[in-house]
């Protein structure tokens, strides 16, 4: 047997300490390529159509009153009612946003916080809606003789609406203003949003505003500035060209 | 320091590395041109331990367990036992292998070559690995009856080089035919499973994927593609035209990017001169086709932002779809697979990028698939018969089935 030099035996201790497989923990440790596997596709779920998942039906046409005054259908094209709007709320505030499921929902939450700070209501948007449209059909039946919102004429509901986003109008045990904000942030991403999600049926929004879509690729465009862009928009799922028809 | 004396006793005591013997070297080399280690290991089990679940158009055979173990594997077979299953496909005990072991072709191998690679794997480490050998339905679980089917079809005849044929010709073509079989996967089979040598290496339809024709056919085969732009494919999985991927990914991965560069040179100039066949192009598609149409609209929203709008891909990257044979093969089974389930590139030192087409059946229909496919096939100057949704269909049914 020849004896270990002292060269040796440090190289060698060195890689005997390399060596020392890691086992320890969760980690998992990823040599060569990529782990792929086939059909790996995590699509957002499409929505179905027909039916209300959160609203009653009068809840249902009461937000369809509210969105057709807050993007009416016009001459440029149709309004938020024809683009979905309602369903897309409908189905979110039915769906993990609406208890606000990944966000932390435990106390402290503070009466003012900073606008910084996000979301600080214990209040989930389904309980919000709930609650706003409740307050809007008590108030609208005090005010209205016995009316609901829907069965106002548009130019009481656009006074009412904008005294509502101005607190000018106070609702019976809620906050207008606050109920006034969720409905028009909820109902411009319902427009622009994916149609995949409810909302921006037949693509009105995206065509309203000449937004392409779910596109990848400007290479053969962006050498060519101030002209317009020809392709139509395109979802997630696609266009009314993509129709094979048999 | 106890431990550090352990650590010092187990250096003290192990092996001194051998010189590998001249024959077991060239045994290793013949072993990965003949991609052994593909069939002979399955997901998860141990190199050459078998056990991989081959489909046949018969049903599954799980491979043989190739280590010297002595119970499971072929530990105690002697060099003449392993000569006899290579060139006759029956083993030790009399029983007939089935030709999804493709001794048709390995009977062309020389016998020293023979002995190389039993000598390289009675190196490998014993893996205890039994094997269920018998996995075929009835009439095919007969294995006597392969005694009538090689009467029929073992040509048997070792391989005798061409002396019209230049040297690297001959040693591609023994490469080729013999170890590499080629034509296992790349020959149409007949009825009982034998390769049709009238059509070698005119495209098959096997395990799910098209293997595509390789002779020197310009549209169809590899006729356009240089020697060079053949080597670099076998070498790294890619050129400037093409990926491999699917089984062909395999080859690649454990066998051609381990192979000389010299080899395979020598399969190249074989593929390019030993002859072209291809039916010549059909008319296009026309582009007002509806087909065509939806195609086109499809394409330019979902895969031109990688394979351009004009078809052109990226060399080495995305492949190219305008000129490429692969796209106008007349099965578009392979196509129609990458489409519905994505596929990923081989990954070899000379192309480490592999990259990956993700998957688009969740959000295609068979008719857009096949549209879409159609309009690849027929636009940039590509001519081939449009692809019925009936086989978009047939290809979704079976991923289906064969998703874990």
């Amino acid at each position: 047997m020849t004896r270990p030099t002292r060269r040796t035996l440090l190289s060698a201790s060195a890689t005997a300490a390399l060596a020392v497989p890691v086992t320890s923990g969760k980690a998992a440790t990823i040599a060569g390529v990529l782990p792929w596997a086939p059909n790996a596709v995590t699509p957002p779920e499409a929505v179905t159509p027909g039916g209300w998942r959160y609203f009653t039906p009068e809840e249902a046409e009461a937000i369809d009153a509210i969105v057709a005054r807050l993007i009416p259908a016009d001459d440029l094209g149709p309004g938020a009612k024809e683009a979905g709007c309602t369903v897309f709320i409908d189905r979110q505030l039915a769906g993990p946003y609406g208890g606000h499921d990944t966000l932390y929902m435990e106390g402290p939450f503070p009466a003012d916080p900073l606008p910084q700070q996000g979301v600080q209501s214990q209040v989930t948007p389904r309980q919000h809606y709930r609650a706003g449209l409740a307050a809007l059909a008590a108030y609208c039946k005090a005010t209205f003789a016995g009316k609901g919102f829907a069965a106002l004429d548009t130019e009481a509901q656009d006074k009412l609406l904008a005294g509502l986003e101005s607190n000018a109008v106070k609702l019976p045990g809620a906050d207008g203003r606050a109920f006034f904000a969720a409905v028009l942030g909820n109902t411009m991403e319902g427009f622009f949003a994916d149609p995949v999600h409810g909302g921006n049926r037949d693509l009105a929004g995206w065509k309203l505003i000449g937004f392409p879509g779910a596109r990848y690729d400007y290479r053969d465009v962006i050498a060519k500035p101030n002209q317009a862009y020809a392709l139509p928009p395109v979802g997630l799922q696609g266009r009314p060209d993509w129709r094979n028809k048999p | 320091m106890r431990a550090a004396g352990l650590v010092l006793l187990a250096l003290l005591l192990a092996p001194v590395a051998r010189a590998e013997d001249a024959q077991v070297a060239r045994g290793r080399a013949l072993a990965t041109a003949g991609d052994c280690v593909a069939c002979h290991t399955a997901p998860g089990g141990g190199d050459f331990a078998g056990g991989l679940a081959l489909e046949t158009p018969f049903g599954i055979i799980r491979t043989a367990n190739l280590t010297p173990d002595k119970t499971t594997g072929i530990g105690t077979w002697s060099a003449e036992d392993f000569r006899v299953a290579m060139r006759e496909g029956v083993r030790p005990d009399g029983m007939h292998l089935y030709p999804a072991f493709p001794y048709p072709y390995y009977a062309r191998v020389a016998p020293a070559d023979v002995d190389a690679i039993f000598a390289y794997l009675r190196t490998l480490k014993p893996v205890a690995n039994a094997v269920d050998r018998d996995t075929l339905p009835f009439p095919y679980s007969i294995r006597g009856l392969m005694r009538g089917w090689n009467l029929l079809f073992l040509g048997g005849q070792p391989f005798t080089p061409d002396p019209k044929r230049s040297a690297e010709f001959n040693r591609g073509a023994y490469l080729a035919e013999g170890l590499g079989h080629c034509g296992a996967c790349h020959t149409p089979l007949e009825r009982f499973g034998s390769s049709n040598n009238a059509a070698y290496l005119q495209a098959n339809r096997i395990a799910g994927w098209t293997a595509p024709n390789i002779t020197a056919d310009a549209r169809l085969g590899i006729g356009a593609w240089s020697i060079e732009e053949i080597v670099a494919y076998l070498h790294t999985g890619a050129n400037s035209t093409s990926l491999a991927s699917g089984p062909m990914a395999e080859v690649v991965t454990h066998s051609t990017s381990q192979m000389p560069v010299e080899d395979l040179r020598a399969i190249a100039v074989y593929l390019k001169e030993r002859g072209a066949a291809g039916a010549p192009a059909p008319a296009p598609v026309a582009p007002n086709d509806p087909a065509m149409q939806a195609g086109q609209a499809i394409f330019v929203d979902t895969c031109g932002a990688c394979h351009g709008r004009d078809g052109a891909g990226v060399s080495g990257v995305f492949p190219r779809l305008a000129g490429n044979p692969v796209v106008v093969q007349d099965d578009p089974g392979s196509l129609a697979r990458v489409v519905l389930g994505g596929a990923r590139a081989a990954a070899t030192s000379g192309a480490p990028t592999s990259p990956a087409m993700p998957a688009f059946g969740y959000r295609l229909d068979d008719r857009q698939v096949a549209a879409v496919l159609t309009y690849i096939r027929n636009a940039w100057g590509n001519a081939a018969a449009a692809v019925p949704p009936a086989a978009v269909g047939e290809m979704r049914s079976a991923l289906v089935a064969r998703a874990p």
